[in-house]
């Protein structure tokens, strides 16, 4: 079980920080009547909005009804999910509604939904919590208008610590002081990213090497990570090349489909790489993030002392790349001047007419009276369609 | 100054004719340290040590909540506990405890 999940705090006064926002919100749902002004909750991600809204609810005695951004991006989804909700008489006993990264709902993929919002936060029949990582949107600005505002600061470090020893200490698990200091440094204020962070530390997923707090770059990562003495070191190497999946997927296989490789290396290679890419296939389908734990575990087996691979960036070779810019280049501009001639667009010009006017060119049916420079790339099109 | 004294944000002396800012309960402190920002030790109400702090670096003093905890009240037995107990204390909203 995740230990942010597990040690999350059963009432408002477990929490750590923001003391002040804290008793201004437990203020709010004391002084609750119809009318009252919702609240709008702004900070920075992993320091407690949502723990605290899920727990007023708890300890006030109403039923959470949770939306997120998505939710309420249309008018009649906002009205199909809370208008049984704020009906005068309902079955869900005492509703609360929170709608948590409120600041996303804004933009191309808003269906009327921030209007709706509004209308309904001007006259609130229960308590809506609002939660959003930034109020610095320009349409941020109209659901000011109509909530109270309480700020939410990242949390002093040192709290922090004395946050962690106490999960540690619960835990029945140490870790060194350099280490927690690095793990403080680094999660800078969000508490869910230090907890995590320790979790994965202390239960071994993610193993303490010199390298465990450094980021390298891919680059260095790939050609480390082939040239490391032992599997440990290897997995160290992995671990600290803190990209995104896609990418460390894809740097690993454009570096081995670009080295010398024998036959087998590569089946044994491309079968490992297939392996990950379906994993990752899988989370982005499922959204079951925690079986990214498995990527890095699934990638280590593709370690062995192979000085023969090499990091590469780009899966196909360098002058397969530089034709494919420069040529691609010329017959854009070939295609506009034919198309042009031929009342056509370029794209359609290029895709269905191009394979015929090469064809009538090469059998001299066809004198298009084209500048000279056109001449070179004429002759390579012309060669392939042999 | 009319007594000698010592900063509660350094902790370097202020002497007697040298100008300070002193507060019942709270201490006394240079005028230029007066200008730091420092937090304040929820647990004794203290200065929380922000400039000889291990997390110095780290802590965007300008941002964070303000509410922190020094040095001699971070290395007593169970400072998470007497955190809580002290913020009850401050903040009796907090103590709150309707169902749970």
């Amino acid at each position: 079980m995740m230990w942010s999940e597990k040690h999350r705090p059963q009432n408002i006064s477990n929490m750590i920080g923001n003391e002040e926002s804290r008793a201004a919100i437990i203020e709010w749902f004391t002084k609750w009547k119809k009318g009252t002004k919702p609240l709008l909750l702004i900070g920075p991600p992993g320091i407690g909005k949502t723990t605290i809204a899920y727990l007023s609810a708890k300890q006030f005695g109403y039923d959470l009804i949770g939306l997120n951004a998505s939710d309420v991006r249309s008018k009649n989804r906002i009205n199909e999910i809370l208008s049984p909700v704020l009906g005068n008489t309902t079955i869900l006993g005492s509703p609360m509604i929170f709608v948590d990264e409120v600041d996303g709902i804004h933009g191309r993929g808003d269906y009327g939904g921030a209007e709706a919002l509004i209308h309904i936060l001007k006259e609130p029949t229960v308590p809506i919590i609002l939660a959003a990582n930034s109020d610095s949107k320009d349409k941020m600005r109209s659901i000011k208008k109509v909530v109270k505002t309480i700020n939410f600061c990242p949390i002093s470090p040192r709290l922090m610590r004395i946050y962690l020893e106490n999960i540690l200490t619960k835990e029945n698990a140490k870790l060194s002081p350099g280490a927690l200091i690095k793990i403080i440094d680094k999660s800078r204020g969000d508490i869910r990213s230090m907890i995590n962070m320790t979790q994965s530390l202390v239960t071994g997923f993610n193993p303490q090497t010199e390298k465990s707090f450094e980021s390298i770059n891919v680059e260095e990562g790939i050609n480390s990570f082939f040239k490391s003495n032992s599997i440990d070191e290897a997995r160290g190497v992995l671990y600290s090349m803190q990209i995104d999946p896609r990418e460390k997927i894809d740097s690993f296989y454009s570096s081995i489909i670009m080295s010398s490789l024998d036959k087998n290396s590569f089946a044994k290679y491309l079968d490992i790489i297939s392996r990950a890419d379906i994993l990752y296939g899988k989370i982005l389908k499922t959204q079951n993030w925690r079986l990214l734990r498995y990527l890095n575990e699934t990638l280590i087996e593709l370690y062995q002392n192979d000085d023969r691979i090499r990091y590469a960036k780009y899966n196909l070779s360098w002058p397969l790349l530089n034709r494919i810019r420069w040529d691609g280049k010329k017959i854009k501009s070939l295609s506009s001047f034919i198309a042009q001639r031929l009342h056509l667009s370029r794209s359609s010009f290029t895709t269905i007419g191009l394979p015929f006017v090469l064809f009538c060119i090469k059998n001299k049916k066809l004198d298009l009276d084209l500048e000279e420079s056109f001449g070179e790339i004429i002759e390579k099109e012309m060669e392939l369609i042999n | 100054m009319k007594f000698p004294g010592t900063c509660i944000i350094c902790n370097e002396k202020i002497e007697i004719n040298e100008l300070g800012l002193w507060a019942k309960g709270i201490g006394v402190k240079h005028e230029k340290c007066s200008q730091i920002k420092e937090l304040r030790c929820a647990i004794c109400n203290g200065s929380a040590g922000c400039q000889s702090c291990e997390f110095q670096d780290a802590c965007d003093i300008e941002n964070v909540s303000p509410l922190c905890i020094c040095k001699k009240c971070l290395d007593q037995k169970n400072p998470y506990d007497s955190y809580q107990k002290s913020i009850k204390k401050k903040l009796p909203a907090l103590n709150l405890n309707l169902k749970t």
